[in-house]
């Protein structure tokens, strides 16, 4: 049944990132992108971490792609994008693709991945979460204020007082 | 109004009778009995006298009241029943549509006007249903330079989405589709779903009011997303689980708006805001951009698309009642089962029935239904009401709310959850 999954599961996510690539619309190859990222979350579903799937969902296929179509759709495609017709090119992107995967999935076969062992029961994210507020709780104060300066500079950038007063001028 | 019968004869009306039973056994006989047998091969049926039921065994039980509970107890606890029924799409489905009419006529009353008032004998109770097949019979028009495949999925995409924001939401102690124990991130996962959606059927109808509607939409819905996670926080940070039948848990004593009010009210700002509602209802302006993003849809899409956006309506408003108002937390008003009915089994004259498998449901989820769907329906009043009262506002002046004040509002709504926790006054040793 997982096998059955899994091989569904790939298909979507390598025939969508193909498609996210070569379709010429934008706006289709964006939602062949979202698929892609949906096809990762179930493979954390698969891995059984849910925790990381939902929040997939929620970064990537919420938050990302919105923005990623937001910017297509207010973008001439015909201004930026010269089209090259060179088949050399995509022979050539294709097989650098090839040694790429190949040189990786042999470093990875070899690091010693087979003998991990998968019969072990998830780890609850519960448990994540206090390893971070005890053993972990430096990299937990870094990232907190990382987002904190990120949130308050949203908030700088949102607050520009000149946009507005232009605005009710005119 | 016309006079219902001009020439009545007796013969007419025998005629009539005999007419109408001959229609009913013909198509009790050719459809229901084949319909009923072929539901009973699918469901999964329960276990009697120590053996598994048969469809055929199901079929003569169906007819024997005694026989026919233990049935109807399995189908009510299958999991078919939840999805499709109770806590699921039937039951918030009659909320959204009752949500509709009660809009129609509160807004109407607010005004002094008389809203739906025709259709049906009583204040135009059937609107409803005539609107609906006003929409099934009209045309579906579609613009000729519309992006055909995704204007279509779109009214579907936008109801499973809803359906699924639904799923997640606990009526009754047990009684929910999806029990996760992430429903809090799940239920942000799905209305990421929403502004993707709107984008895109905004872009796929190729026409400008969908577009500029669809913009809108998108700036509101995702600049509001921030301050709507942020609020829930709190309610993290004090119940300590992301699971929502566990949050109602917590609140076994107190209420968290109680201990959130700043929270409550960021969240219900925002909720407004993703719901499209006005004040904030800019994405559908209808003085401006006709009807924003739904300009184009017509027909039943157009009935999907209004249907989808009460069942989110609906599953907001039980959001809130699940993460504030104490779920289905209430004094318990519904009366115990009778214990002789089970013990001693009814008796009628001379003759006493044992019934196997009652009571079919337990008092908890009668008595939990009841507050729930009391809390749900006065959440649901008050954010209708704003439509009665509140102007639209700009745009700049919706990103500033956004942005500005309730963003602030939710830090200062987690620095108190924090500060409760650490004065003592919850979590361990204190009143929880």
């Amino acid at each position: 049944m997982v096998d059955a999954t899994f091989l569904a599961l790939s298909v979507l996510t390598i025939g969508s990132a193909i498609a996210a690539l070569e379709l010429r619309s934008l706006i289709y190859g964006s939602i062949a992108l979202m698929g892609t990222l949906g096809g990762i979350a179930g493979f954390f579903l698969l891995l059984d971490s849910p925790f990381i799937a939902i929040f997939q969902i929620a970064v990537y296929v919420g938050s990302i792609a919105v923005l990623i179509l937001f910017t297509v759709m207010l973008v001439k495609r015909e201004l930026i994008f010269k089209k090259i017709e060179d088949r050399r090119r995509k022979f050539a992107g294709i097989g650098l693709m090839l040694i790429l995967m190949v040189g990786l999935g042999s470093i990875i076969i070899d690091s010693g991945l087979r003998t991990i062992q998968t019969d072990e029961p998830p780890v609850d994210f519960r448990d994540i979460g206090k390893d971070f507020v005890t053993y972990y709780w430096p990299a937990l104060v870094l990232m907190a204020l990382i987002l904190a300066g990120a949130v308050t500079g949203a908030l700088v950038l949102a607050r520009r007082e000149d946009v507005a007063d232009e605005q009710r001028t005119n | 109004m016309s006079v219902i019968a001009p020439k009545f004869k007796l013969s007419y009306f025998i005629k009539s009778l005999t007419d109408n039973i001959f229609w009913i056994i013909l198509l009790l006989t050719l459809i229901g009995i084949p319909l009923i047998m072929i539901t009973l091969i699918f469901v999964e049926l329960p276990v009697h006298d120590g053996e598994l039921v048969n469809p055929f065994l199901a079929f003569t039980m169906i007819f024997h009241p005694e026989l026919a509970v233990p049935l109807l107890k399995s189908l009510i606890y299958s999991d078919f029943f939840k999805i499709a029924a109770f806590p699921g799409l039937g039951f918030a489905a009659l909320i959204a549509a009752a949500t509709i009419f009660a809009e129609r006529k509160l807004l109407a009353k607010m005004q002094l006007r008389v809203g739906p008032f025709y259709c049906g004998k009583f204040e135009g109770i059937l609107q409803l249903m005539g609107d609906g097949l006003k929409l099934i019979s009209k045309e579906i028009i579609i613009p000729a330079k519309a992006d055909k495949p995704l204007f279509w999925a779109a009214p579907v995409l936008f109801v499973a989405t809803a359906a699924a924001f639904v799923a997640l939401i606990p009526v009754a102690p047990g009684w929910v589709v999806a029990d996760l124990d992430l429903g809090l991130i799940a239920v942000f996962a799905v209305i990421g779903f929403f502004p993707i959606i709107t984008v895109i059927v905004s872009w796929a109808a190729n026409s400008k009011f969908p577009f500029i509607g669809g913009i809108r939409a998108l700036h509101q819905m995702v600049s509001f997303e921030i301050p709507l996670i942020l609020s829930l926080l709190g309610v993290t940070i004090l119940t300590g689980t992301l699971s929502l039948s566990e949050i109602v848990h917590a609140q076994e004593n107190y209420w968290l708006i109680v201990f959130l009010p700043i929270g409550a009210i960021v969240f219900f700002i925002s909720m407004l805001a993703e719901l499209e509602r006005i004040p904030f209802d800019l994405p559908e302006a209808e003085s401006e951009i006709v009807a924003g993003w739904l300009t184009e849809f017509s027909g039943m899409m157009y009935g999907l698309v209004q249907l989808a956006t009460y069942l989110k309506l609906y599953a907001f408003a039980g959001l809130f009642v699940v993460l504030f108002l104490g779920g289905w937390q209430g004094p318990m008003v519904v009366p115990p089962f009778p214990e002789e009915i089970i013990t001693e089994g009814i008796q009628a004259g001379p003759i006493t029935v044992q019934i196997a498998g009652l009571p079919i449901v337990s008092q908890e989820m009668l008595n939990g239904t009841l507050w729930f769907t009391l809390k749900t329906v006065a959440v649901i009043f008050f954010i209708l009401i704003p439509r009665g009262v509140f102007p639209r506002i700009r745009i700049d002046m919706l990103l500033s709310i956004g942005w500005n004040k309730l963003i602030a509002l939710a830090f200062v709504n987690m620095f108190i959850a924090v500060g409760l926790i650490y004065a003592g006054i919850l979590g361990p040793g204190g009143i929880w």
